[in-house]
Order: C-alpha cells, then structure tokens, then sequence
C-alpha cells in the first residue's frame, strides 16, 4: 500500500468529492485497510465482503459530507465500518436498542496496529515477484490446496511449496523493513 | 534439518491455518513460526475478483449519485419470475386490474400472440409469454396446474384482496393473522396461478414459528384420527361413477348418442332396449359417464349441461356441423374459461368450455360433466338439496336476490345452477345419484321427502343389480336415487 503523506489524501478526497470517478484513487489506498479492519470482528468471507462493499459505497454517498479535520480518511473509513459491523450484529441478534451493543467493543490501539500490519500484508502481496504471488493468492485468497495449484501452473507440488516458502520470506521481509 | 523439509513443515502449518486448526507454532523454531505467523495473517486474503468488482461498482456512474445501493458480491444479480399463460393479453390485462401491474413492453406476433412481455409488479418485474409447446413452453391449464406460488408482501392485504377478486380472482384461502406474523390469504387467478398475498404484522421469532407450527400438526393429526373415527354423514358415492350422472331421456336416443360422439368425443360403452321398448345406454365424455335413453312414446326430459372440452373451439364448431344450433359463440369469458353454447335437436343444452386453468382448481370435484339447472327459485332449489341430499354450496354469485350462478357440491360431484330468466327457461331433467351404501338408499330417500321431494317410487330392488328410489324435486327434475346391491357391481 503506497503510504500517501497528508496533503496527497487530502488532495484526493477534494478531487473524489468534485469528480466521483476520482474515487477510484482512494478506494486504492484503503481497500485493504478497511477489509483488514472488518476482518478484525467479522470472519466469514460473504460477510466480510458485503460489509467492505457496504462501508465504500457509504463512504462514496457521503463523500461531500467529509471535512478534513487532521485525521486521516482511513480514520473515517474505519468509523463507517464499525458503525455496519455493529449494525450487523444487532440485526443478526434482533437485538433491540436499549440491550449492550454486542460489537461496541471498540478498536483498542493493539487491534488498530495489527489492522494496519495486516493491510500492509495484503498490500505487499501485489508486490511479490508475479510467480509468488499467483501461489500466494490461490492458496490465501482462492483457499486452494497444494495440489489445486500445482495442477492450475503446471508445476510440481514440490515447486509451489517452494514458492510459497520463498513469498512468505519475502513478505516477511517486507513487513519487517517498516 | 534441510531446507525441504523446511519447505515441507511450513507447508503443513500453512494447511493446518487454512482447515482453522491451530497448529503448535512455537515448536517450529522461530524462523518457520515467524513465516507461519504470516501465513496466519494472510488467512482470509480478500479475493482479487472482489476488489476489482466493488471497484467497477464504485466508479460506475450510476452508483455516484445514489445513496449506498446494496452491494453486489454474488455473482446472480437478480432472480425474475418468467411465467406462460393462455392468452398472455388477458393475463396482463387481469394483472393491471387486480394486482396495479404496469406493463413495460410486449413483443408481439402478427398473429397476436405475445412471445414475451413485461410487466412490473410492486417494484419486482414479471416476464410472461403465451404458450409455444414447440418450444416446451406450457400453461398450468395445459400441464394441470402449476407448483410455484407467487408470494406478494403488499402493504394492505384486506384491501388489495378485495380489488383482486373484483377484478376476477378467486380466494382460495381467505385473509387471517397468521402464526408466522403475517396476515395473509391466496388468491387464484383465472390463468392457474395461486398468489400468496400478506402483510406482514408483527415480528415472531424462528423459534416462535417452529412451535406453533408443531401445535399446528398435532391438531392436524388429532383432527384427522377423529374423523376416521365417527362417520357422521353417509358419504355419496359409488365405484366408477360420480355421485351426480345425469340421465338424458329423448325421443330418439341414438342420434344423441351419434351427436355426442361427433361433437364432443364421446365413448359409448352400454346400450340396451327394454322392456317396455325404451334404450338405456351409458357414454362417457372425458372423466364422467352421461345416461342416454328413451324412446318415441317416452316423455323427453332434455339436459342443460356444463361440459369442459380439451378445445372449445373445435367441439363448437363439431356441434354445429352436427346439426346443433349457436346459443352463444366461443369467447373469453371473464371468469377464467373460453366458453360457447349450443343447443342439440332433441333440446339438450350444452355449455361447452375449456377453463383457462385445471378444473380442479375451480371447484374440487369438478368433473368433465356437470349438470346444470334453471330452477324458478334459485335459492329454494339450494336449499331442498341442502336438505335432501347434503349439498353444500360452493360459490354464488348474485345480483341483488337473484342468483345468477351458483356452485353446489353433492357427494364427490358438483352441480351448477342459476335462476331461470329469457331466454333460459326451466329445464327440468333426471339425475342418478348414486350413494356409497346400498342401505343408504332408503335414509337419502327418505330425507329427500322430508324435504319436499314427491315420491315417484319408494327404494326397490330392480332386477339389474340396483337398489334405488325415485323422487322428484319441487321443480320437476326426478333423482334417482341408486347403490348397487351387494354383491353386485
């Protein structure tokens, strides 16, 4: 994920708000950040998926609404997204208002740090060499077993184990530079 | 330990994260725990096929503007209903009148029927074509009937019921509270299929559901154990033959016979003369037998019968060509069937049909013939079958007092009926009821009596094979009231 200092962001988010196709750019910038954050609370993958979708086309909608007061937009973004968990679980619960929110355990500063390791893992994922990161994202992302992959590249079991072993190393690496 | 098996050991702590079991990492020494530990955090890896879709969606300009549209993460966009009826103009008309549908667009043959249309229901579009069984596409009338129901969650029920039936629908439950928190009926329309209608009312929990719905079966269960232990009406009905046959009596019953075969397909299985030189025969026309008989010195006693036709059209034009008169051409009848009328030489009406939708799902017990009768009293006429044989009135429809048409059940059979006005006079005919049990005769018969039949011959054995009794109605119409005696079939 391609770090943007303060003034690019808020750049962006003026351009997104006079031009919406301009959102492109920071839904590129968060992606992960946000899908990371709703993976912290949420672990079905549909759901995790509907929630991500859920928090950027709110975000989209009430773009105009942003006002850039020092925080970052990924601040905003995760706010929206705590809001949808949140609802989500009261409406799976039938939850009436007045009951403890299930989800108002909020973010503390070790889930916001291991929200940001992992995005930072996800995004480091498109930067492996292209081999180790077809197997990376076939065996994580696709959950295909060893076998599945090597049947799909044409390589042996042993070589896509290697791959793996190496994007590990390399995204290990990666994580440790910052 | 090599560099493989290195390879190896990571690739079994790998699996072992991706299956959720939580293997030991701390005894893989810390460099392979260090790699596993970002396997761990690579679990639940987003899908590249979803980022790129929500982004697509995002930059779409038809998603700009709008407020938070639902996301689309599945790959099914929509589900729509594609339905084939007979005569998709009509349906689409009835749809507009009884459910607010709008039609969006049809495509249309030059010979007018609908290849496919559209219309919008609520905020939910409907496709619908007329039938094309070349291509395996057929109407509930054609199939015999349809499984799927359509539910409609409308914000009125009571009041959106009420349009639909004037419009033409049929209830077929009526509109109550229901366990699960909806109030709700369904509805039949004239085309075979059921719509479930309801408003939802109050929230009930799965939980509350299921045990009302386990209350529910057990009082079903119970219910029906009852009935098969007590038997409180002798039930009307006889092996082959439904409860109500109508028996035609005319001057010259072979060219009936002749007529019916012609027009309508009839099959004759029995023809005998008698005694006294009159025929008795028995023909069948789809699922039910008609009696034929009589002879020139035997006083005719002409039938007006309701008689459903696999095509209405053909049979018409077969009856006409046979010799009958029009009563009334072949047209689309409001109340859900293509219908004609045609009157016979020896007097006998025929109201010919082919219903838009299984007969079954009219009425029951709906057969291929029903008798139909033109009493001067419609109501006096329901009544002295509700006393006498146990008739149980289905629908009527009614303009002010007088009873244009109306539904009556007897036994396992149906029998129809309206008030006698021009040009439809009093056709008073004879009927054979037939009962289950020989010994039944006699109570039908005198309950028949009681309820102001006039005895024509009280319950006799006859030498072929019958025990019946005669009565005749306050209208003239003589029941012969018949079970085979035992032994006998």
């Amino acid at each position: 994920m391609s770090q943007a200092t303060e003034s690019e962001e808020r750049l962006l988010i003026e351009a997104a708000q006079n031009d919406p196709s301009r959102f492109a750019e920071l839904y590129e910038q968060n992606f992960h950040r946000v899908y990371a954050y709703v993976a912290r609370r949420v672990h079905d993958r549909a759901e995790i998926q509907d929630l991500t979708a859920q928090v950027f086309h709110q975000a989209l909608a009430n773009l105009g609404k942003f006002k850039w007061r020092g925080s970052p937009f990924a601040a905003w973004l995760y706010r929206i997204a705590a809001n949808a968990i949140a609802d989500r679980a009261k409406r799976k619960l039938r939850e009436s208002i007045d009951q403890p929110n299930p989800s108002s355990e909020s973010f503390t500063a070790t889930d916001l740090e291991a929200v940001e390791r992992r995005a930072r893992l996800f995004s480091a994922v498109d930067k492996l060499a292209e081999d180790q990161r077809r197997v990376i994202v076939m065996r994580f992302a696709d959950e295909k077993s060893i076998r599945e992959i090597a049947g799909e590249l044409g390589r042996s079991e042993g070589a896509v184990k290697q791959l793996q072993f190496r994007a590990l190393e390399n995204l290990r690496n990666r994580l440790n530079e910052k | 330990m090599s560099e493989r098996s290195i390879i190896d050991q990571l690739d079994d702590a790998v699996a072992a994260l991706a299956e959720g079991r939580q293997s030991d990492l701390r005894n893989l020494g810390s460099e392979l725990s260090a790699l596993a530990g970002v396997a761990q955090d690579l679990i639940g890896l987003p899908r590249e096929t979803f980022k790129a879709e929500l982004q697509q969606q995002l930059t779409r300009s038809d998603s700009m503007s709008s407020s938070a549209p639902q996301p689309e993460t599945n790959p099914v966009r929509s589900m729509s209903l594609y339905i084939c009826v007979a005569n998709a103009s009509a349906a689409i008309d009835f749809y507009r009148e009884a459910f607010g549908a709008k039609e969006l667009w049809r495509l249309v043959e030059p010979n007018g029927k609908i290849g496919h249309a559209e219309i919008q229901i609520g905020t939910t579009s409907l496709m619908l074509s007329d039938e094309y069984p070349d291509y395996g596409t057929l109407s509930p009338g054609t199939i015999g009937g349809s499984s799927v129901k359509i539910h409609l969650d409308v914000t009125d029920v009571d009041a959106f019921a009420e349009r639909a039936i004037k419009a033409g629908a049929t209830l077929v439950r009526p509109i109550a509270d229901q366990f699960y928190g909806d109030r709700s009926g369904q509805l039949a329309d004239p085309f075979g299929y059921t719509w479930i209608v309801s408003t939802h009312i109050r929230d009930v929990s799965v939980e509350e559901m299921q045990k009302e719905l386990n209350k529910w079966s057990q009082e079903q269960s119970a219910k029906n154990s009852d009935e098969a232990g007590s038997i409180k009406e002798p039930k009307l009905r006889r092996e082959n033959r439904h409860t109500v046959t109508p028996y035609i009596t005319v001057h010259k019953p072979a060219e009936l016979i002749d007529f019916v075969t012609q027009s309508f397909g009839a099959i004759e299985h029995f023809r005998a003369t008698g005694s006294a030189g009159g025929m008795h025969a028995e023909v069948s026309i789809g699922d039910s037998i008609v009696m034929i008989g009589g002879a020139e010195h035997i006083e005719p006693k002409p039938t007006a019968i309701h008689l459903y036709v696999p095509d209405v059209d053909q049979a018409y034009e077969r009856a006409l060509k046979a010799g009958a008169k029009s009563l009334m051409p072949v047209t689309d009848q409001p109340y859900g069937e293509r219908a004609g009328g045609v009157e016979d030489d020896h007097g006998n009406r025929w109201y010919i049909a082919t219903p838009f939708v299984p007969l079954q799902t009219i009425a029951q017990d709906l057969h291929t013939v029903t008798v139909y009768f033109h009493p001067i009293g419609a109501q006096r006429f329901i009544d002295f079958v509700t006393d006498a044989f146990g008739g149980k009135e289905l629908m009527r429809h009614a303009e002010g007092d007088m009873i244009m048409h109306a539904k009556v059940q007897i036994g396992d059979s149906v029998i129809e009926l309206g008030e006698a006005r021009y040009p439809t006079q009093p056709l008073p005919t004879a009927i054979y009821l037939y009962v289950d049990d020989v010994d039944n005769v006699d109570a039908i018969y005198e309950q028949a009596l009681k309820a102001g039949g006039i005895s024509m011959l009280p319950p006799t054995d006859q030498a072929y094979g019958d025990r019946n009794a005669w009565v005749k109605d306050p209208f003239d119409n003589v029941w012969y009231v018949a079970a085979p005696l035992k032994g006998q079939s």
